[in-house]
């Protein structure tokens, strides 16, 4: 039972590191959003394209569309 | 999901925004291979980009119908063009070494997470641009891209024509405030969990002690490293309920957070005297676990509700970034912000006047909608006098600049707005007047029971009394609150109710006056075709007809009450007369449309108007009066209904409006409304609010423009309604998505319900306390069975609250 002396601390300690890293995470803005990350990895990062050249296609159609 | 419903019966709905289609519109879009019905040509316009950029899905995924884009003449990309100048964007843009341009935007019109998603999809794939990213809780975007490539009036343009409204993000104060809030408040959180799982560990294996033995040396190993997680846990997390209730106790308040700082210190107290003393008992996991309870509680109900964090648009946003100004002899285009005292802009009809100004060149109306909530244009001449925020509607204005934003009557009224927060009376919480007495019970008991014990057995009483302490921790008490409210909040959100205000469903339960805005509110807010007075054989249809294929040359607001006809043939020099009417020729024939006079011009015999207050316009074809047409903004079909409901619900039901016409009255005897009053300016309206309050009633208003805000901001408990303005909707404490006012009531029966659920809460968690309390008071409770009925009752609080979140018509 004396390993408990030196199980202890060591757990202490990896818990003051989880802590370090999660106040790190959450100052680094990782939390920030909580909705949208939550959702995210739903959705399809790379939605259905007709062709990659569309996107770029004439700046005229785009300002036609504008209401 | 909103999308789904759609084709159902009743009314076809907008298959972007959610609003009804007008009858007669034809603006059906495909969307993944099937005709979608649209409102009006700016959702059209949205739903067209979308699904040419092959992200239909956003209609699968999103949770919320979308914000009707706003309706405008000018075209969007000349709006812009004023951010290309480095020195304006320079307040939200950083350049970095390799010359990419980093812009901070705020956005509005954002509903739910799939629009990030759609924002960000579509920013990124435009060349030039190498990342986008939304904030959902800020509606912020930041995106960096090579301004070589693609000038920041182009991404302001394009996001406009997404349908959301863009603005620079100007980091105020608060809003940086309230992100550092938010993230203190989960590092709390963080801490406080993690804690609380160490010391749960440590305590399984001391409770396990107290039962089947345990060496002492061991048994302080563990209290101490117990001690050393919970003191960290109480310094850091648990902070905030000493500080509240000590700043609350030095103001003679007590406050619910009093009991809850009196509980964790004093258990922690007494277990660190029992760790350093060798005797007594601990609870340092009943203190950790306490404290993480109600950090979440409290995090969860704050975060429901600002989790759709509404922009915040102030009054300023909606004037124009770019103004046309006399620079020289000639027109340019300049920032509004550098325009002066005395110089002279330039405002086209369709155009929002961007400045207080004096007319010095053209006729014209413009639209105070912004001050009265009214749809129909004032007649301005030169030397009249026109405010920032009003809509020129018929022909260009030149105007004389008389002052800066800040002396604008739009700035004053931003002002009031301000002012009527801080004047909004705080109506005492339910959890806070119980708090009061439940502190001075158990100081009472706990005096009590030491008072016996050491006469009893002297060196048990302070272990004893510490106990009593610690058994009537308070945490389903606090938990209480919070958790109905968070239940509540999000059941509401379900059924497009936005809840944003703190304590709002409290106050919302105990309201005796529900006070209504007309236009907009009661009504539909603009004008619709209710009366047709032939005067000639002409059939109505024919007359429709024929005004409607005049109207269309039009900017006035009358003419999109004709939109829907289908017009009549094709017309020869249509002549529009500002403040008169239009004069158009077909055939051999001259017609005339407008005002009696304008109109008795050409046709000596036009009887005059019919007497009811409707805004009467006249048709005539040369000598031969046609017809009369009557125009009246339309009463929402729901509205009796709602009223019914709220006054045999017992609710004084009053209407508020700034319409100075006969309308108001009018309206409110139709709709069985007692109290009325009208011709208000958003100042009286305040004032009134404030006598009734002052009498003792809990006021909720229901209201939705600009000139609203600062009555709503003043209200016990307000409401913003579909398409309110952003300052509206900013002041509001419940914000209605779907513009049904039906949701005022079923929102007022759920605030009715959350109150129960409340009650009921409190009842059990005094229970729970006072079956517990004489236990601990005999020394019957060990520290494990402190820790299990603690979580037990809050258990318990937590699942009746979540009652609520069942369907809307449990009530």
């Amino acid at each position: 039972m004396d390993s408990l002396y030196l199980l202890i601390p060591i757990a202490l300690l990896f818990c003051a590191i989880g802590i370090k890293l999660l106040l790190w995470a959450i100052d680094n803005g990782q939390y920030d959003d909580l909705d949208k990350e939550a959702w995210k990895i739903l959705a399809d990062d790379e939605p259905a394209l007709p062709s990659t050249e569309q996107d770029g296609s004439p700046p005229d159609q785009q300002r036609r569309e504008q209401p | 999901m909103p999308s789904s419903s759609d084709s159902t019966a009743g009314p076809q709905l907008c298959y972007h925004c959610g609003e009804q289609v007008p009858v007669g519109a034809d603006l059906g879009v495909v969307i993944a291979g099937e005709i979608r019905p649209m409102c009006c040509p700016g959702c059209r316009a949205v739903a067209q980009l979308i699904s040419a950029n092959g992200l239909e899905n956003f209609y699968q995924q999103r949770t919320a119908y979308n914000l009707r884009p706003q309706e405008r003449e000018v075209a969007a990309l000349e709006q812009y063009l004023v951010y290309d100048d480095p020195a304006l964007a320079a307040s939200f843009t950083d350049i970095d070494s390799a010359g990419n341009m980093t812009a901070r935007l705020l956005l509005g019109g954002i509903s739910c997470a799939a629009c990030t998603w759609l924002i960000e999809q579509t920013m990124a794939r435009l060349p030039g641009v190498s990342r986008a990213l939304v904030n959902l809780q800020q509606s912020r975007l930041d995106i960096q891209f090579d301004p070589a490539r693609i000038p920041l009036s182009q991404v302001f343009a394009r996001l406009d024509a997404l349908g959301y409204q863009v603005r620079p993000f100007q980091a105020s104060a608060q809003r940086r405030q309230m992100g550092e809030e938010y993230r203190l408040e989960l590092r709390r959180l963080a801490v406080a969990g993690l804690g609380m799982m160490q010391v749960g560990m440590f305590a399984v294996a001391l409770h396990a002690g107290d039962i089947q033995g345990i060496e002492n040396q061991y048994q302080g190993l563990l209290r101490w490293v117990s001690l050393l997680v919970a003191s960290f846990v109480v310094l850091f997390s648990a902070r905030p309920f000493f500080t509240t209730a000590w700043r609350h106790l030095r103001q003679g308040a007590l406050v619910m957070d009093l009991p809850v700082a009196l509980a964790i210190g004093l258990a922690w107290l007494a277990s660190a005297w029992a760790t350093a003393s060798g005797g007594g008992q601990v609870y340092f996991d009943s203190v950790v676990m306490f404290t993480f309870f109600l950090l979440l509680g409290r995090f969860l109900e704050r975060r429901v509700r600002q989790r759709h964090a509404l922009t915040w648009f102030d009054a300023q946003s909606a004037l124009p970034d770019a103004v046309s100004a006399r620079r020289g002899g000639q027109w340019a285009t300049v920032p509004r912000v550098q325009l002066q005292s005395g110089d002279i802009v330039l405002v086209r009809a369709g155009e929002t006047v961007p400045v207080d100004g004096r007319v010095c060149d053209g006729c014209s109306a413009v639209r105070e909608d912004t001050f009265n909530g009214e749809p129909l244009p004032r007649r301005v001449r030169p030397d009249d006098t026109v405010y920032a925020g009003t809509v020129n509607v018929e022909a260009a204005l030149e105007l004389e600049v008389l002052g800066s934003y800040l002396d604008s009557r739009l700035a004053a009224l931003q002002r009031s707005v301000e002012q009527a927060q801080t004047a909004k009376p705080r109506l005492a919480r339910l959890a806070d007047r119980i708090a009061s007495w439940f502190v001075g019970a158990i100081l009472l008991v706990t005096t009590a029971t030491a008072l016996v014990w050491s006469h009893l057995a002297p060196d048990q009483a302070l272990w004893i009394s510490l106990s009593v302490l610690v058994i009537s921790c308070p945490c389903a008490l606090a938990l209480a609150t919070p958790a109905a409210l968070t239940s509540a909040a999000s059941a509401l959100r379900s059924t497009g109710v936005i809840v944003r205000g703190e304590n709002a469903l409290e106050s919302l339960a105990r309201t005796t006056h529900l006070i209504f805005d007309k236009t907009g509110t009661l009504t539909e807010g603009s004008l619709a075709i209710t009366d047709v007075r032939l005067l000639a054989e002409l059939p109505r249809e024919r007359v429709l007809a024929l005004a409607a294929a005049m109207q269309q040359y039009s900017g006035h607001p009358v003419a999109r009450a004709f939109s829907a006809i289908d017009a009549a043939a094709s017309l020869d020099q249509v002549q529009y007369t500002v403040g008169a009417g239009l004069e158009a020729r077909a055939g051999d024939h001259t017609y005339r449309l407008g005002s009696e006079s304008f109109c008795r011009g050409q046709a000596l015999a036009l009887p005059p108007p019919p007497a009811e207050p409707l805004y009467w316009v006249a048709l005539v074809r040369d000598e031969l009066p046609l017809a009369w047409i009557g125009l009246a903004d339309r009463t929402r079909d729901e509205a009796a209904a709602v009223v019914g409901a709220a006054t045999a619900a017992g609710l004084q039901v009053e209407l508020l409006t700034g319409d100075g016409s006969g309308q108001g009255p009018l309206l409110a005897r139709r709709l069985g409304i007692e109290t009325v009053s009208s011709g208000l300016e958003p100042q009286q309206k305040m004032a009134h609010v404030r006598a009734l309050q002052a009498t003792g009633a809990v006021v909720a208003m229901v209201g939705d423009g600009l000139n609203d805000a600062p009555v709503l901001g003043l209200a016990d408990a307000s409401f913003a309604v579909a398409n309110a303005t952003d300052l509206a909707r900013t002041q509001a404490d419940f914000v209605l998505l779907d513009g049904d006012l039906n949701s005022v009531i079923r929102t007022w029966r759920k605030a009715r319900q959350c109150r129960r659920v409340i009650l009921q809460n409190f009842a059990w968690a005094l229970a729970y306390n006072a079956c517990g309390i004489p236990l601990a008071a005999l020394g019957f409770i060990p520290p494990w069975a402190a820790a299990i009925g603690m979580s037990l009752s809050s258990l318990l609080v937590v699942v009746n609250s979540l009652r609520l979140n069942g369907g809307p018509n449990t009530a």
